[in-house]
């Protein structure tokens, strides 16, 4: 049935044969307007300092801070709900089994 | 198919788990070296051929019973061979395989290896025992001899971070297999037998008038194997575990570990109990689904980032599964088959992730960077396993994700298939976070003398590259895995004919 849904074949060819004419648009693109790179402008400067490469990295937690924003309340309630402290763990396993329980009898009867 | 086979692939691993430090101890006396490593995968390459001698009968259409003693079921232990179970069993033994000879390199600044490799085995031969036994108690202490070694690996070095993730997981573990120890207790009281295909037809015979017992020993044992795949709310013990364990452990746990659980959540809705649970499956894969990705956004962690998914990804096979028991015929179907999937690149991706501790001694997103050129091959085996566990055309991650969107559809679920396209955007925004904090960017001072990990923990992230692209390329492979394992577990009534020779 997969088949019929689904041809990876044909679809690795397109996805294939679409990344080789954005390659030759690149290289169009290149050679029309050659960039003139000088040491002093590959440097990157804060406040008149140059940094480091290792300095020039994007802070890993605030990567995605627009969906932080967005999602604002999951981060506020359920990523700080994970404390790490094990006896809170454990009540929630005890929470989750009483409403699977629940579930469970409510289903059935 | 190799005679005895059925008991020899968890046999063998099992002697082998006891009889590798008498190797440690001959190799030091003989100054042999490496010999506790190639004993390790020996063993592990013969419990692959004797699987793979299975499969051909199994997939033929015939099912396996092997009689302990021979004394027959339900009085007799017995092992049960079908579809569902020999793609587990498959799984277990060739990803295993390329852990253990990853480990090989990885282990080896650790002292006390003879006993790793004790551990590891004895983790094998516990989740072998797991998904081939037809007993219920059996499959109790298989699954307590996988955790109580999985355990003692993730605190295998000893440190604080590594003692308190172990600590944790089994203080988590051991009450989810109290609870199953618990829920079988109430279930031989009610029932009054062990053998999974006897419970089964005994089940049955109660109709729609089910004792509440029974209803509670049903919610003990769902609680009880949701703690073990890590379900949300019960997942808190996974990602101290991934992280603090050491990296070839996290990939032993993500990937064969992973199918333990899954295939009890397979066997669920049919058998022992045959009671509905799909609704819980359903709700508890959204909610695995929704949160492992959202928590997995904010890492700062390589290996916790990829715990987080491993929750993640293990919604959409609970949530396939799920979505079968409402009729969408394609959903156990995508959910089985995404294990495979998931299970091979996840392995992969914590592998990349210790290639990347092992040369540079970090896994925090903030201190690594512009390692693309110096680790070509981890670069790239990490892309593709980034490509795949975010669902992109044509690798395998896309054929089993879109199966299981199609089960939303076909179970008239539009939300659900919605939900489950934008997790995997999501998916795909984290690995890209990974991918650009770890490989890309300008080359670090401190990493110039850095340089690709050795061919032996590379050979393994190939292999399941390799894999990624052919099954993502030639998907009717999988789905002649996960075809006959989704018949063999909706099938409850040829598992107990098979075993116990008719209702």
């Amino acid at each position: 049935m997969a088949e019929f849904i689904w041809d990876p074949i044909v679809a690795t060819a397109a996805i294939l044969l679409s990344s080789l004419i954005a390659y030759g648009l690149l290289c169009m693109g290149r050679k029309i307007v050659k960039p003139r790179l000088t040491p002093e402008k590959a440097k990157t400067y804060t406040c008149g300092e140059e940094l480091k490469p290792e300095e020039m990295h994007a802070d890993s937690e605030q990567f995605f801070s627009p969906i932080r924003r967005v999602l604002r309340p999951f981060y506020r309630y359920i990523q700080t709900a994970h404390t790490g402290v094990l006896s809170t763990y454990l009540l929630w396993v005890v929470v989750g089994f009483i409403i699977i329980l629940v579930i469970i009898l409510l289903t059935v009867r | 198919m190799i005679p005895h086979a059925p008991i020899l692939v968890i046999v063998l691993p099992l002697f082998g788990a006891f009889f590798t430090p008498v190797v440690g101890i001959l190799a030091r006396r003989y100054n042999l070296k490496n010999a506790v490593e190639i004993f390790a995968i020996a063993v592990m390459i013969a419990v692959f051929v004797m699987v793979a001698s299975m499969a051909p009968t199994v997939w033929g259409g015939q099912f396996i019973t092997y009689q302990l003693g021979g004394w027959s079921p339900p009085w007799g232990i017995n092992l049960a061979v079908d579809g569902l179970a020999i793609q587990m069993a498959l799984m277990i033994a060739g990803l295993s395989t390329l852990v253990i000879i990853y480990s090989a390199a990885y282990m080896k600044r650790d002292s006390g290896l003879s006993y790793f490799y004790a551990l590891v085995l004895l983790v094998i031969a516990g989740m072998m025992g797991t998904v081939l036994t037809g007993d219920i108690f059996n499959f109790y202490v298989f699954l307590e001899i996988m955790s109580v070694g999985s355990y003692a690996l993730v605190a295998f070095r000893r440190n604080s971070e590594s003692i308190e993730a172990g600590l944790k997981y089994l203080f988590i573990g051991s009450l989810g297999t109290s609870l199953i120890l618990l829920s079988i207790a109430m279930l031989y009281g009610i029932v009054g037998s062990l053998n999974i295909a006897d419970l089964g037809a005994k089940l049955t015979l109660y109709g729609g008038a089910v004792p509440t017992g029974l209803v509670v020993s049903l919610a003990l044992f769902v609680t009880g194997v949701m703690i073990k795949v890590a379900m949300v709310p019960f997942h808190v013990w996974l990602a101290d575990a991934f992280t603090a364990a050491p990296t070839a452990i996290s990939a032993l746990l993500a990937g064969p570990a992973a199918v333990v659980g899954i295939y009890w959540v397979a066997r669920l809705p049919y058998l022992p109990f045959g009671m509905p649970v799909g609704i819980i499956l359903v709700s508890l894969g959204l909610l695995s689904m929704i949160i492992g990705v959202l928590m997995a956004l904010t890492q700062r962690d390589f290996k916790r980032m990829l715990a987080y998914h491993v929750i993640s990804q293990k919604g959409y096979m609970v949530l396939g599964i799920g979505l079968g028991t409402f009729g969408a015929t394609l959903g156990a179907q995508g959910g089985l088959f995404h294990l495979l999937n998931h299970s091979t690149y996840k392995s992969m991706l914590f592998m990349c992730a210790g290639a990347v501790l092992f040369r540079t001694g970090s896994q925090k997103f903030d201190e690594l960077g512009g390692l693309g050129k110096k680790m070509p091959i981890t670069a790239l085996t990490f892309l593709i396993g980034a490509l795949a566990i975010s669902g992109i055309p044509p690798l395998n991650g896309f054929a089993s994700k879109y199966t299981i969107y199609l089960a939303g559809m076909q179970a008239g679920q539009p939300l659900i298939t919605a939900i489950a396209v934008l997790v995997s955007a999501l998916t795909f925004a984290s690995f890209f976070k990974a991918f650009s904090s770890v490989f890309l960017g300008q080359e670090h001072e401190r990493f110039k003398e850095i340089r690709e990990v050795p061919k032996s923990m590379l050979f393994p992230m190939l292999a399941m590259a390799v894999l990624c692209i052919i099954i993502g390329l030639l998907p009717a492979l999988g789905f002649n895995v996960a075809g006959p394992a989704q018949a063999a577990a909706e099938n409850s009534a040829g598992y107990i004919s098979h075993v116990i020779g008719g209702i």
